[in-house]
């Protein structure tokens, strides 16, 4: 190998180069490693280097001069036996990267992430049910001879962070299992792709590229190459991160190449999926996964959704990390580093070796190491020292929210500096706040205005006065104006980002301060759960039986010779059909419950299918 | 067949209820030759039924042979490529569809696919009839742009084609399509008008009907004739032979905002409102139209309001209503009409009772 | 394709007048104008004032008597708010069309001036229509019109513009500077009914007297809306039109039911008031053409006073922003006529906590 002519691009970056191949495997051969195979076989860890930064960059440059795939090369017709050998030697290669000797333990520069990057399978964080259900899943594929099972993919949601790679890569290494591993190749930037089209060479898309590489498993499978001696081992391959998609077109394809790949693939496949927080339920995207995700269980995959992992789980690992660094950490920071990673035990991993880092420094004044997004919570540690974690936005935002919502203010006002400014009557004035300016506040938290509105528009009655209906009232009337403010500019004038920007935060801050200053009477400080907004749930569950309801009406259910109005049959045709449900059937649109009990279904269903981890969502928030 | 379908009349000279316009309409089609027309009207007074009979007087029995399709159209917008799936509904002569299915989208709905079928003009052997009828729902839902369009498409193939609008209020169709058109206005059948429907529906299924019963459908169908209709058959099926007291049950949804409305009544807190909202949004998700939740809830609230509320209540409603349109989620726009109902109806029942 | 059968041709059209000296009632601008047409020395000109009065005629009027049939195609170019009238098409259309040099002469009894005529009529909706392309539009006008202005610098020699529009304060000054500007007076009742007797007397209808002032009325001065209407009459009734018959085709509410309403009003109950407004909803009038004879009625009315009219003008206003929103039509007229009935009862305005 490595004779073939090598396509050396003049881009200074060697990564870019990897866009020009049909698919990139993650991983990056070490060629050292290679050499030397006997290395492997002994260590234990599992540990992928391309979280390596400075070995890989290495390993890159060796990779893309001696063994360059230049399979893409319109100039060079490559036959599909040789392709097919390559596609074995590639993977071969890719094997051989993934293993890591147990000596880089403790090689300090080295990221806590990957050095305690988990080796067996009572290390890793992720619930034992869940670790055993895809170990099961495995050991049903690969013990058991072929085609027994028609369904050799197996499908992995979660949030970030919660162990979907590394259970796949610890059990593959328990059943001695090799991975064979496809990652969305980098992307090409615009000034790149002009160079490459100089160059004469032909832009893939990352689902071109992903057709690509799904045709080559389902017509070749993984013929084990001569050249190794892997051949009694079992493969499996794994697909992270999907292509994006945007739009309905390129959604088919992926839809389509998932589907081909579930029905014809014969090597255990794993799909991992990420669940992003899906902030906004209108979002196209996240409609496209979910759909994608039931797509591919009707084609027969087999799911398991990982929750985020547990607080004690990471506090658990924390603590072992501890003892092996020999930090001086107390139970309660890792207990605060674990709360507010949100069940991301990579976040929490980082977050400690950051933490650590801090604590060499001592002292660091308090100011100087704010770090923004979560100075709000630096209160609550003992020593007083910043912990600049604070997984994502959400999480802040639900603190954000909880500021909001609480409404803490003085209780007397400061006589001094209200003497220039303007007199209120007495109903409008406020006593003032404790707390940043909420505009601060929400720039801290990185909040967008319709996700904010949607939350205070969620939650804010529970924050109110039994009594107070008047402040109910002012409340819902400024979430009203913040919603109007928000529709604007919707559709005018899309392409004025400025505006838009300034209507953006205008909105936020109009529903911000009307919830706090409609709240006149807030009450005591108490335990509050923050709800995720139900509307989301409604908006979804709308566009569906909006969906369903064209459909019916195509099928000319209601009237024979004309087409209704949606309202039309919405408000009529359908709760009379209802009451003349004997005849439903005739009319072939069969009428699921009533009003009242119809919604409670879906989302029944809905949360039972695309939200294993609602009860995450309930975050619970504390009076700071 | 629901009765409404079945006693649809077929042809202009069977409209029981609005025979003065069909006579009209018969005699604006015998000339050969007939002008754009706007149908408006309250839901449920017989545009569609209009529309269709005015169709076989043109074409025949041939205008009713149609088939829905639902087709993908594909529109060249400039530097995109946009993709918008119709209903549409067509005899060989007709085409029946909504655009304002497409939402925002409508323009591209009026300017291209109705450009497209305008240019289709049938081939008539006879030379007759050589132009081939569009019928337009919903047009007062249309954009402004797409209003503009399609006057601009009313003038381009006014030879081939023949426009027929149908909507509910005139006033948010431009001027500019009005004066094009030939106006007619329907309006809702009468009482009166109505009884003497069910009466004809009675006598033709041979149902006994007590004296007063059809009056009473009538009274509760807020003069929409299919409304009538439709609830005079599920009394049928509820209850034969009909009573002089049989239960005329109003719409599920109907039902369900009464229930709001003495939810509301009864008390006046935050915690009330929340539980509101719940219902509020079982409504919403069964595509019941906000701004029809919130006339209904109006309609309930002013049922058990003192007078001297009443100005404000009302006031209020039109505030949140017209916010609603504005605004993208009506939810916090209803929420708000509530809320502020409350904070009234609290203050005057503090300032009534102590 | 079935040829237009000439009882589908808009009477707006047949009864256009072919001269300037025909048109009727605007004494002045005719007595300009024929002058004009004798010395065939004609500069650009701008004619405003309400619609139906006469502007467009008026044009065409001229054009053909300077050009007659043959030559009228190639050198007059029309203009008119249904066609796409972006900045660049007025441009190339303009450019080509007045880029062709013309010879003078007689011919065929026509002056045949040395120039063309493009006439841009409804000029000041050049804003709506860019209004809806969503285009920031009070720039697209100064953009279009000044591109006008640079035209008509450049083809000056050769052209001549007439421009028809509603409101000259929609039109650019530099613009209306170079013209010579004409106003045209609404139609006044008689005029309007000698125009209208002779139509029907040439199409064989039937118009008895009280038909004939409805239909003056329900125009309001513009007979252009008074001849489709008796248009749309005569198809749907039949020779023999009625006054009623022609409200029904106009849109125009009868004023019985406004007359109902406003009495409701009146007497300060709100339920006979709502009762009125759904009767009016369920006959399908428009909610805005209410509030429009809503507004006529109480202005003229000596019943009430002028703060009372001010404040129920100010709602009426109000709600007809709304409905053009969208806002739904029975709230916003139950929203008025509770506001109205307020301002008759002397209650005070506005509510308490009013935001």
């Amino acid at each position: 190998m490595g004779k073939r002519t090598a396509i050396v691009l003049s881009s200074d970056d060697d990564d870019d180069n990897d866009n020009d191949f049909d698919f990139d495997f993650s991983v990056k051969p070490d060629l050292n490693r290679f050499n030397n195979p006997k290395s492997k076989s002994k260590s234990k860890s599992a540990s992928v280097p391309r979280s390596n930064p400075k070995r890989s960059k290495k390993t890159r440059i060796s990779s893309s001069s001696s063994n360059s795939r230049s399979r893409s090369h319109p100039g060079k017709n490559v036959n599909p036996f040789d392709e097919m050998k390559l596609f074995c030697e590639d993977f071969g290669e890719g094997f051989s990267g993934f293993k890591v000797s147990a000596g880089y333990r403790r090689d300090n520069k080295e990221l806590w992430l990957d050095k305690y990057k988990p080796c067996s399978l009572v290390e890793l964080a992720v619930h034992k049910k869940k670790v055993e259900e895809v170990k099961v899943w495995f050991e049903e594929r690969i013990c058991i001879t072929k085609d027994e099972y028609c369904n050799h993919v197996l499908l992995i949601t979660g949030q970030p962070g919660v162990g979907k790679s590394a259970t796949v890569h610890t059990i593959a290494s328990h059943l001695g299992a090799i991975i064979y591993e496809w990652n969305t190749p980098t992307p090409t930037i615009w000034q790149e792709h002009i160079h490459t089209t100089n160059a004469g060479l032909r832009y893939l898309s990352k689902l071109d590229e992903f057709e690509n590489f799904v045709e080559r498993i389902r017509k070749y499978g993984l013929i084990p190459s001569s050249l190794t001696e892997e051949v009694r081992k079992p493969f499996i391959v794994l697909i992270d991160d999907l292509p994006v998609i945007n739009g309905k077109l390129s959604y088919g394809r992926l839809q389509r190449c998932l589907d081909l790949l579930v029905q014809s693939v014969r090597i255990p496949t794993v799909i991992l999926m990420t669940d992003y927080g899906r902030s906004d339920a209108a979002d196209y995207a996240s409609k496209c996964w979910e759909e994608l995700q039931t797509s591919l269980q009707k084609a027969g995959a087999c799911k398991v959704a990982f929750n985020p992992i547990t607080g004690n789980s990471i506090v658990k690992t924390l603590s072992r990390i501890c003892r092996e660094e020999k930090l001086k950490i107390t139970a309660d920071q890792i207990d605060v580093i674990a709360k507010t990673s949100g069940g991301d035990i990579r976040h929490a991993i980082t977050s400690l070796q950051y933490f650590n880092l801090k604590s060499d420094l001592k002292p660091i004044s308090k100011d100087a190491t704010y770090s923004g997004k979560v100075s709000h919570k630096i209160d609550h540690l003992d020593d007083g020292y910043s912990l600049p974690f604070g997984r994502d936005e959400t999480l802040s935002l639900f603190h954000a929210l909880g500021k909001f919502l609480h409404n803490k203010r003085d209780t007397e006002n400061l006589p001094s500096c209200d003497m220039d400014s303007v007199f209120l009557k007495e109903d409008f004035t406020r006593l003032p706040m404790k707390m940043d300016t909420p505009e601060r506040v929400l720039g801290q938290a990185h909040g967008q205005a319709r996700p904010i509105a949607d939350f205070l528009q969620e939650n804010v009655l529970d924050f109110l006065h039994e009594e107070a209906m008047d402040d109910a009232w002012v409340v819902a009337s400024y979430l009203s104006d913040a919603d109007t403010l928000l529709t604007s500019l919707n559709g005018v004038l899309s392409r004025n980002y400025e505006a838009e920007n300034i209507i953006q935060s205008t909105a936020a801050s109009v529903a911000v301060r009307g919830v706090m200053f409609g709240n006149r009477h807030p009450l005591s400080s108490r335990w509050h759960a923050i709800r995720r907004p139900l509307l989301w749930q409604v908006e979804q569950s709308l566009w569906r039986n909006k969906k369903e309801m064209v459909g019916e009406r195509s099928i000319a259910a209601y009237n024979c010779v004309n087409l209704s109005e949606l309202s039309t049959i919405a408000i009529e045709w359908r709760p009379a059909l209802k009451w003349l449900g004997s005849r439903v059937s005739e009319y072939n649109s069969p009428r699921k419950g009533s009003i009242g009990g119809k919604m409670v279904d879906n989302n029944c269903n809905m949360e039972r299918s695309n939200e294993p981890c609602d009860d995450d969502e309930d975050d619970e928030i504390e009076d700071w | 067949m629901l009765w409404v379908d079945k006693y649809r009349p077929k042809t202009l000279d069977k409209v029981l209820v609005h025979d003065d316009v069909a006579q009209n309409l018969k005699k604006l089609v015998t000339e050969q030759d007939c002008p754009h027309l706007l149908f408006y009207g309250p839901p449920g007074s017989g545009k569609k039924t209009l529309i269709m009979a005015l169709l076989r007087q043109m074409f025949g029995p041939g205008a009713e042979k149609v088939k829905v399709e639902n087709k993908n159209w594909k529109v060249d917008a400039g530097s995109r490529t946009i993709e918008l799936e119709l209903t549409t509904l067509s005899s060989t002569h007709h085409v029946e569809l909504n655009p304002s299915d497409a939402g925002f989208q409508d323009r591209y709905i009026v300017q291209e696919i109705i450009k497209e079928m305008a240019k289709n003009r049938p081939i008539d052997t006879k030379g007759k009839k050589g132009f081939k009828v569009l019928v337009l729902n919903e047009v007062d839902k249309l954009s402004r742009e797409a209003q503009h369009s399609l006057r601009r498409t009313m003038e381009k193939y006014s030879a081939s084609c023949r426009l027929i609008l149908c909507c509910n209020s005139s006033s948010k169709v431009t001027e500019a399509v009005r004066s094009r058109c030939l106006n007619m206005r329907i309006n809702a059948p009468k009482e009166d008008q109505i009884v003497k429907v069910l009466e004809f529906i009675g006598k033709k299924e041979g149902l006994q009907l007590p004296p007063g019963f059809a009056a009473r459908i009538a009274e509760k169908s807020g003069r929409s004739l299919r409304r009538a209709i439709l609830s005079f058959e599920t009394c049928r099926v509820q209850q034969y032979p009909f009573t002089n007291n049989q239960v005329i049950s109003p719409m599920d949804w109907e039902e369900y905002i009464s229930e709001i409305a003495s939810d509301i009544m009864k008390e006046q807190s935050p915690k009330r409102l929340f539980q509101v909202r719940g219902k509020l949004y079982e409504l919403l998700v069964n595509c019941i139209p906000p701004e029809v939740v919130l006339k209904r809830l109006l309609y309930e609230l002013l049922k058990k309001l003192d007078s001297e509320l009443k100005h404000e209540v009302c006031h209020w409603a039109a505030y949140y209503e017209h916010r609603m349109r504005l605004g993208q989620k009506a939810i916090f726009h209803i929420e708000a009409f509530v809320a502020k109902f409350m904070s009234i109806y609290k203050g005057f029942l503090i300032a009534t009772f102590g | 394709m079935a040829p237009l059968l000439q009882s589908s041709q808009p009477w707006v059209e047949k009864y256009r007048p072919r001269r300037v000296k025909d048109v009727a009632h605007q004494d002045e601008v005719v007595r300009v104008l024929t002058n004009t047409l004798e010395t065939t020395n004609c500069p650009h000109m701008l004619f405003y004032g309400p619609p139906g009065t006469g502007k467009t005629t008026t044009a065409l009027a001229i054009a053909h008597q300077l050009y007659g049939p043959e030559l009228y195609k190639s050198r007059v170019l029309e203009l008119n708010a249904s066609d796409d009238r972006g900045i660049n098409v007025v441009r190339t259309k303009i450019k080509n069309f007045a880029a062709v040099a013309v010879g003078s002469g007689q011919q065929g009894g026509y002056p045949c001036p040395p120039y063309k005529i493009i006439i841009l009529d409804e000029a000041d909706s050049m804003t709506e229509d860019a209004q809806a392309s969503s285009l920031p539009f009070s720039d697209h006008l100064v953009v279009n019109s000044n591109a006008l202005r640079r035209t008509m610098e450049t083809y000056s020699k050769v052209t001549r513009f007439f421009f028809v529009c509603n409101y000259i304060s929609r039109i650019i000054e530099p613009l209306a500077s170079r013209c010579a500007k004409f106003r045209f007076k609404p139609l006044s009742e008689d005029i309007m009914s000698t125009r209208i007797v002779h139509i029907c007397k040439e199409e064989g209808l039937n118009l008895d007297s009280e038909a004939l002032s409805t239909l003056s009325s329900i125009s309001q001065g513009d007979l252009r809306r008074a001849i489709t209407f008796l248009q749309g009459a005569a198809r749907l009734f039949g020779s023999s039109i009625s006054s009623k018959d022609l409200i029904s085709v106009s849109g125009v509410i009868p004023h019985e039911v406004v007359q109902a309403l406003l009495a409701a009003c009146k007497s300060g109950s709100f339920d006979s008031a709502n009762k009125e407004i759904n009767n009016a909803i369920a006959e399908g009038y428009p909610a805005s053409q209410v509030l429009s004879q809503l507004f006529d009625m109480i202005v003229e009315s000596d019943d009430f006073s002028d703060e009372q009219k001010a404040r129920i003008c100010r709602k009426l206003g109000e709600s007809d922003k709304c409905l053009v929103d969208g806002a739904d039509e029975y709230l916003q007229l139950l929203d008025a006529c509770s506001s109205m009935m307020k301002a008759f009862c002397n209650m005070p305005e506005g509510y308490s906590n009013d935001i």
